[in-house]
């Protein structure tokens, strides 16, 4: 891909300078601990309103963990109509939906181009599944709505050569991070919606000693290995889920890993749902 | 009058109460018997207006009218006013003639209701629309011209990209015209406006002041 308009960065993996204090050799021995109990998530911050030209937009940001170089989830998301379709777009009795996402150059260890990529493409096919079943799409017939969400920091551990570790796990944490944010700004926009839809991540984990457990919002570079992991969209008052995307090795015949990674991924999209809704709360405190 | 209270903050999907209780206003949607918030806001809820006691003495034995429910709405602004962002069938319009063609006029739709639209919306009066009398003899050029103001009814969300719109009716029709010198004019009849510098009248639907 030869971009020539744009001032382009390295096209390989380029890796940040490690500085004496940081502890080089120390990082690198750093155990494999989990910060947090099995059933807790990172913190989360989540602000509405931060697009002022936006119908409705949305920041959400996922604190660090405490292992120095490893990125948390920083995403931005705005929310453009309803407006009217383009004339070559047919009748719609109901509202068109389009989803974006899109990683910013800088936000993970390999450099990302302004194309959109398999990956990001496949993101916003997830998110556009996960609201289309929160929102009452024929209360707007005629238009369409756009969502874009931008990821200002992938969640990512930096120390890590490149290649090692599986990227997927990464964007699963991704996705329902985009979720949850998409889901606040198209409550700041005023788009009818049956429920807040907020997003969640388990994942089935092996750690050292060999013992297998279910962990909710797992940091790949906590665990030992990560053998699958559940992302759900769900909707709380209404008890759906809009959106599951699970992957990973399990035994087909061990149907009670894939009930228990469900069920935890609700569990985990459940507790930021009440960031959400707390988020929500302030919203029309301060603006109405 | 009906009275409005104002009570908490509702966000999507939360419980506002039975549908046996009160009426869905705007903001809000019905699942299983049950009325929810769809809208971020604040919730209101208008109880209908007093019907007038019994003014006369009972001659015969009537059952009760159907008592009218409260009517509960969520918006995000103080008041429990429906938001107009999209046209919708019936509404009153405000729009601008962008090009006429003999089967129909092309305009831009402003505003609805007392609201201003947010983007701009396309719109169509055929020539069968015009006006509700001598409808085979309406002609498009004798009755609207480019950058005239048209108060119309929308009777259709139309096709793909127009809504359809209709001026048969005494109210409806130009509100605003310029002569062809760049005047504004001022209306004399119900099919003529007059440039009131060059005295000159051009032909257009007027529509009755109110």
């Amino acid at each position: 891909m030869t971009d020539r308009r744009r001032i382009n960065g390295p096209a390989a993996a380029t890796i940040p300078p490690v500085f004496l204090d940081d502890g080089g050799k120390e990082q690198k021995e750093t155990p494999l601990i989990r910060s947090r109990p099995s059933d807790v998530l990172r913190k989360l911050f989540l602000k509405t309103g931060v697009t002022p030209s936006a119908s409705g937009s949305a920041y959400l940001e996922i604190e660090t963990t405490f292992k120095s170089g490893v990125s948390g989830l920083k995403l931005s998301c705005s929310v453009h109509g309803p407006r009217s379709l383009p004339k070559s777009a047919p009748f719609s009795p109901h509202i068109i939906l389009s989803a974006h996402v899109k990683y910013a150059p800088f936000a993970t260890k390999q450099r990302r181009g302004y194309l959109r990529d398999s990956t990001e493409r496949d993101l916003s096919v997830h998110l556009e599944t996960a609201l289309r079943g929160a929102i009452i799409a024929d209360r707007w017939p005629k238009s369409g709505v756009d969502i874009v969400v931008s990821i200002i920091e992938g969640d990512q551990d930096r120390g890590e050569a490149a290649g090692t570790g599986d990227e997927t796990w990464d964007t699963m944490n991704v996705l329902s991070g985009c979720v949850t944010v998409a889901s606040a700004a198209l409550a700041d926009a005023g788009i009818d919606c049956v429920d807040t839809v907020a997003g969640g991540v388990s994942a089935l984990v092996v750690d050292r000693d060999g013992a297998e457990s279910v962990v909710m919002d797992p940091v790949a570079s906590e665990h030992g290995k990560i053998m699958a992991a559940c992302c759900v969209a769900y909707l709380p008052s209404r008890d759906e889920v809009t959106n599951l995307w699970f992957k990973g090795n399990l035994e087909t015949s061990d149907a009670q890993w894939y009930t228990e990674l469900v069920q935890k991924g609700i569990q985990a999209s459940r507790s930021a749902n009440r960031v959400l809704v707390q988020c929500l709360h302030d919203t029309v405190k301060l603006t109405g | 009058m009906a009275s409005t209270t104002t009570h908490s903050i509702a966000i999507p999907g939360q419980a506002l109460g039975p549908t046996s209780k009160y009426l869905p206003g705007p903001g809000t949607h019905i699942h299983e018997s049950n009325l929810y918030s769809s809208l971020l806001g604040i919730v209101h809820v208008s109880q209908p207006e007093k019907a007038p006691g019994p003014a006369k003495r009972l001659t015969k034995i009537t059952p009760l009218p159907p008592t009218e429910l409260p009517t509960i709405s969520v918006s995000r602004s103080g008041v429990s006013e429906k938001r107009e962002v999209l046209p919708e069938v019936n509404n009153v319009v405000l729009c601008r003639v962008i090009r006429i063609t003999p089967r129909q006029a092309v305009v831009s739709i402003l505003v609805c209701g007392d609201s201003v639209l947010e983007a701009e919306w396309q719109g169509v009066i055929r020539v069968q629309d015009v006006r509700a009398t001598e409808k085979d003899r309406v002609k498009i050029y004798e009755s609207f011209r480019p950058g005239d103001i048209v108060r119309a009814e929308v009777i259709s969300l139309g096709d793909q990209a127009n809504y359809y719109l209709s001026t048969a009716k005494n109210e409806y029709g130009v509100i605003m015209a310029t002569s062809e010198a760049g005047n504004t004019m001022y209306p004399v009849s119900w099919k003529e406006y007059k440039d009131p510098e060059t005295g000159i009248s051009e032909l257009r639907k007027v529509a009755k002041p109110y």
